[in-house]
């Protein structure tokens, strides 16, 4: 009984770092394999529109019920102790600093982390990846790169929109329905929020775009038996890169705090 | 003997506890048409993608004009495949283009040619597998025969010299089959230095293109001749596959 639960304890490890190596390697010689000529400008406008484009209602809708609903939850607070104006600054930093990040992460993960398993993992089992290396054509260079460098660019300008809805309902909500003071909520939010708390925001959300991408990628890229397996590697994907925004997310504000941004 | 283009050394590959390929010996002429016959899931894809350095071999090696695959980088290993037309068992069309953007991608990577060449080119190709009327079809609309001679014309294309065939003819009616058994042979004629593989469990078809033979049964390369010393032989595994019959040393698995 326990040497057979020490051995499954065992094997799991052992996959986990298997797996984690196995990543390390497939996101490092996907991001070196973009430095290099022919450049697929073409594929990396198409990921962009797909990425970001094709990602805004979600991320406005979002975006906006997020800032109202978090200008209600915060008045609920402050109106405790009487401080309701200083909504503004509580929510523009929440939004800033974290919420507009991960919610935006984890919402285009959604969309398009679990897209590019499927996209990937189908032309895996359909022979499409091999096809491309027949014709020696690299797959990571033309599949994941320009995916990879979309999701970069694209997660932050989304975060960023995030950001604004989000400040503007939150605004709209506290001084039209709360009726809390607009001068002095414009006041303390001038006053507290910083371009720092949003550059600190807009990295996070870069790292997070890295990782949804790759990861969906990742496990698009190594899918195996048919449908049924692309279907379990989108799923496996969309957990493990929410997750892993979730973990990375706690870490990066860690060590973004000292630098004096974010 | 002829120059021998590719060569197959003791390849042995397994997928799991499952050994697929058990000590594959087998040297590949250039300047002819080599088909290789083998029973359902005896491992002929898994050969043709170790031919190509498609995947990595347990033990072994495969040397490609005199190259040995696994002691080049990777990027070696690119420009030997970029010489290779390789024509998929289930046709690998890239489902995202039509068939013309399919048959014209090998192009706009390898040749630096302008579009108009490159629509020339293509046009040229796909009349040749008679698929002229479906140029602008996406693959979700084409038949299952269809589908595979777009995987044909896409691994023309570029005139290579080295021509994989993995059943380039299961699943057309007759003639479309006589039809493409007369292209790979008329591509192989027009072209002296190429060197075509093929693989078949069609007899018929292999007689009426093969230069040579090879059947790999369990994981070996049982019998490699040329046509009439194979088509002669009395090897009793190679008779009944031939022959086609139920009775003989290879048990049918119906379990
Ligand atoms: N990537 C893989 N992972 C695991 N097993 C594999 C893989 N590729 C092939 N196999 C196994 O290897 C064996 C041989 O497969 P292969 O596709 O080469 O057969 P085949 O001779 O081409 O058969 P057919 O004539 O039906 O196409 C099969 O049992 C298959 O399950
Ligand atoms: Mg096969």
């Amino acid at each position: 009984m326990i040497v057979q639960s020490v051995e499954a304890v065992g094997r799991a490890v052992r996959e986990v770092v298997l797996g984690a190596g196995r990543y390390a390697l497939f996101l490092v010689r996907s991001l070196f394999s973009g430095l290099f000529p022919p450049y697929r400008f073409r594929i990396l406008t198409k990921q962009m529109y797909f990425v970001g484009v094709q990602s805004l209602s979600i991320v406005m809708i979002t975006g906006a019920f997020t800032g109202a609903v978090f200008a209600y939850q915060s008045n609920y607070a402050f109106s405790k102790f009487g401080a309701e104006t200083m909504i503004g600054a509580t929510v523009t930093l929440a939004l800033v600093r974290e919420l507009g990040p991960v919610l935006s992460g984890l919402m285009v993960n959604g969309r398009v982390g679990s897209a590019m398993a499927a996209e990937l993992g189908t032309m895996r089992v359909t022979e499409q990846i091999d096809a491309l290396e027949s014709m020696a054509i690299n797959p990571l260079q033309y599949l994941v790169a320009p995916r990879i460098l979309a999701s970069i660019v694209m997660v932050p300008a989304l975060t960023a929109l995030f950001d604004t809805i989000g400040a503007f309902t939150s605004y709209w909500v506290s001084t039209r329905v709360l009726q809390v003071s607009t001068g002095a909520y414009v006041a303390r939010t001038q006053w507290y929020v910083d371009v720092d708390d949003l550059v600190g925001g807009l990295f996070k959300s870069a790292v997070f775009g890295l990782i949804l991408s790759s990861v969906g990628c990742y496990y698009g890229y190594y899918a195996r038996g048919g449908a049924e397996g692309v279907g379990s590697a989108t799923t496996k994907a969309v957990v493990a890169a929410g997750v892993a925004i979730l973990i990375v997310d706690y870490f990066l504000t860690l060590f973004i705090a000292p630098l004096g941004v974010g | 003997m002829m120059e021998i283009a590719i060569r197959v050394q003791g390849l042995k590959k397994s997928f799991g506890s499952q050994q697929v390929l058990r000590g594959v010996d087998l040297e590949i002429p250039r300047g002819a048409i080599t088909v290789v016959i083998g029973r359902s899931g005896t491992g002929k894809s898994v050969l043709l993608k170790h031919l190509l350095g498609l995947v990595p071999p347990d033990e072994g090696t495969i040397e490609v004009g005199g190259q040995d695959l696994w002691k080049l980088r990777e990027s070696g290993r690119r420009d030997l495949r970029a010489r290779f037309g390789m024509v998929f068992q289930n046709a690998a069309l890239f489902d995202s283009m039509d068939v013309f953007e399919n048959v014209a991608f090998p192009l706009r990577e390898h040749s630096g040619w302008e579009e108009e060449q490159i629509g020339t080119r293509v046009r040229e190709v796909l009349a040749s597998v008679g698929l002229s009327s479906a140029v602008h079809k996406l693959p979700s609309e084409l038949s299952g025969g269809m589908r595979k001679r777009a995987g044909l014309a896409r691994a023309l294309v570029r005139n290579p010299d080295y021509l994989l065939y993995d059943e380039p003819t299961t699943g057309l009616d007759p003639i479309m089959t006589a039809q493409i058994d007369a292209l790979i042979r008329a591509t192989q004629d027009q072209h002296p230095g190429l060197t075509s593989v093929v693989i078949s469990h069609d007899m018929q078809a292999t007689f009426r293109i093969a230069d040579r033979i090879a059947m790999l049964h369990e994981g070996r390369v049982i019998l490699h001749e040329d046509r009439e010393t194979f088509r002669q032989s009395d090897h009793p595994v190679v008779r009944q596959f031939v022959e086609g019959r139920l009775d003989g040393p290879i048990r049918p698995d119906l379990s």
